[in-house]
């Protein structure tokens, strides 16, 4: 949390039973926030290639990749139902829906392993062998 | 005419022929080409060729084709008919190019234009007949762009090959004209067929012909309009008419780099950001700031969730049911919580 910013509260009660969601990353921001009919318009023009998925968004070719939240984490989408009015105030997220793999999607070129969000994802796995106790005889 | 193959994927494009008459393989032949669907805002665009042996050329001139445009869909239909007829000495092949190919590629980053894609679909339909063993010998062309620079193009690609392009070749040359016909009629019954992908529920299937200026056309592009989405892929996205419909009505898009920065720590202990490779390009001003969340490790620091701030929140993300500026993140297990 960088110093400015209140504490921010997660209320993880909701977690066990939370619904499982489809997650897609697209590499534009779209100002809209509310339902939008992406099993309609979206999901069903994906198609699977050989290499890596592609789809289209606004006339605008995405390739995109699925890949799986690293070991031993899970991805929660969280929601913000009032936002506070100072930076001072507490602020509370809520679970709205887990997931255990999203599709990342970049525009023109599949996502590739120099790509940030993989790289990251790779680095649960990095830090844990880093300091995971080395045995004497490894030494 | 089997559309088939087209159908199972309109997204992208294919190219589909009659079968090469031995004719064709035996003596010196003429080609003709012409396409079909260029000014519509809806629908595939096709690049047909015709061929048939130098030699047989009155028997074609007797078959009575024309300029694909004088004639009603109906007459094309015949006319069309008329060609399967003659397939002992008449060829044709077709490269029908999706609108969602039409509008990734006006769009991509590397601007490819309608010209050169015509261009080239036309260059990729002549090799392939050549390929097929056609004995081809001349060419003649209904220019796109202008006509001399077309035909250099051209020449230069084929030396070997006698190359004519001309405006309104379709109506001065028999082969161009059963080009024309050809091109046509497979454009017709794509968008006459045309199934959507999409699932578009209560919208109306009537789109009318498709030109921007047919009142049908424009109404159904006001009414199937999605604000997040915009069109089905049957709309070509690069129209300026449908472009001008998107940008009054549909929610903005704006572009942004990769969801997750890397940082890395330089000397003086200063953590900087080290972006994704490309900027994107959706023709907006990108953003740059760093996130404010970082999880420090020796050496390198790793933003894993940077969404906990959405003011400086750096992902966009789609459920099956929202787009939202929401919030996703990678937390821990509850196991793994409960342990903390």
């Amino acid at each position: 949390m960088s110093e400015s910013s209140s504490p921010i509260r997660l209320d993880l009660s909701s977690l066990r039973g939370a619904p499982q969601d489809v997650l897609h990353l697209l590499p534009c921001e779209v100002e809209h926030n509310g339902s939008a009919p992406v099993d309609r318009y979206f999901t069903p023009a994906i198609r699977q290639g050989s290499q890596e998925k592609s789809v289209s968004f606004r006339g605008r070719s995405l390739k995109g990749q699925e890949v799986m939240v690293p070991q031993g984490y899970v991805g929660l989408v969280l929601k913000e139902d009032q936002r506070p009015c100072t930076e001072e105030e507490e602020r509370t997220v809520r679970l709205k829906s887990t997931f255990g793999t999203l599709t990342i999607w970049n525009l023109e070129r599949a996502p590739s392993a120099d790509d940030g969000l993989l790289l990251a994802l790779s680095w649960p796995g990095i830090a844990e062998a880093i300091h995971a106790p080395v045995s004497r005889k490894e030494q | 005419m089997e559309l088939g193959e087209f159908e199972r994927d309109n997204a992208e494009s294919c190219r589909l022929g009659s079968p090469v008459p031995e004719l064709c393989r035996a003596g010196p032949c003429c080609l003709g080409i012409d396409e079909a669907g260029r000014g519509p805002v809806l629908g595939p665009m096709v690049y047909g060729v015709c061929y048939c042996p130098l030699a047989k050329q009155e028997e074609l001139g007797a078959l009575k084709m024309a300029d694909s445009k004088t004639l009603t869909e109906a007459e094309r239909e015949q006319l069309f008919g008329t060609l399967d007829g003659a397939r002992d000495f008449v060829g044709w092949a077709l490269h029908i190019l999706s609108p969602n190919l039409i509008s990734t590629s006006m769009q991509q980053r590397a601007k490819y234009n309608l010209n050169a894609l015509s261009h080239d679909t036309a260059i990729g339909l002549i090799q392939h007949v050549l390929d097929a063993g056609v004995q081809v010998a001349e060419v003649f062309v209904d220019t796109v762009g202008p006509a001399e620079k077309y035909q250099e193009k051209l020449k230069r690609r084929f030396p070997e090959l006698e190359v004519t392009v001309r405006p309104k070749a379709d109506s001065l040359f028999p082969i161009v004209s059963a080009a024309s016909i050809c091109a046509k009629v497979a454009r017709d019954r794509a968008v006459k067929n045309w199934t959507f992908p999409e699932d578009l529920g209560d919208v109306r299937m009537e789109y009318g012909s498709g030109y921007p200026n047919d009142p049908k056309t424009k109404e159904w592009l006001v009414q199937c309009l999605d604000p997040v989405f915009g069109y089905p892929q049957f709309v070509r996205f690069s129209w300026s008419t449908a472009q001008t419909i998107l940008e009054s009505k549909a929610v903005p898009v704006r572009c942004m780099r990769a969801g997750f920065w890397l940082l890395r720590k330089t000397n003086k202990s200063r953590v900087r950001p080290v972006p994704s490779r490309d900027p994107r390009s959706w023709g907006f001003k990108e953003e740059n700031e760093a996130p404010s969340d970082t999880a420090q490790y020796p050496g390198v620091s790793v933003s894993f969730c940077p969404c906990l701030d959405p003011r400086n929140c750096r992902l966009m993300g789609i459920t099956d049911t929202h787009t939202s500026g929401g919030i996703f993140c990678f937390g821990l297990t509850e196991a793994a919580l409960k342990n903390k």
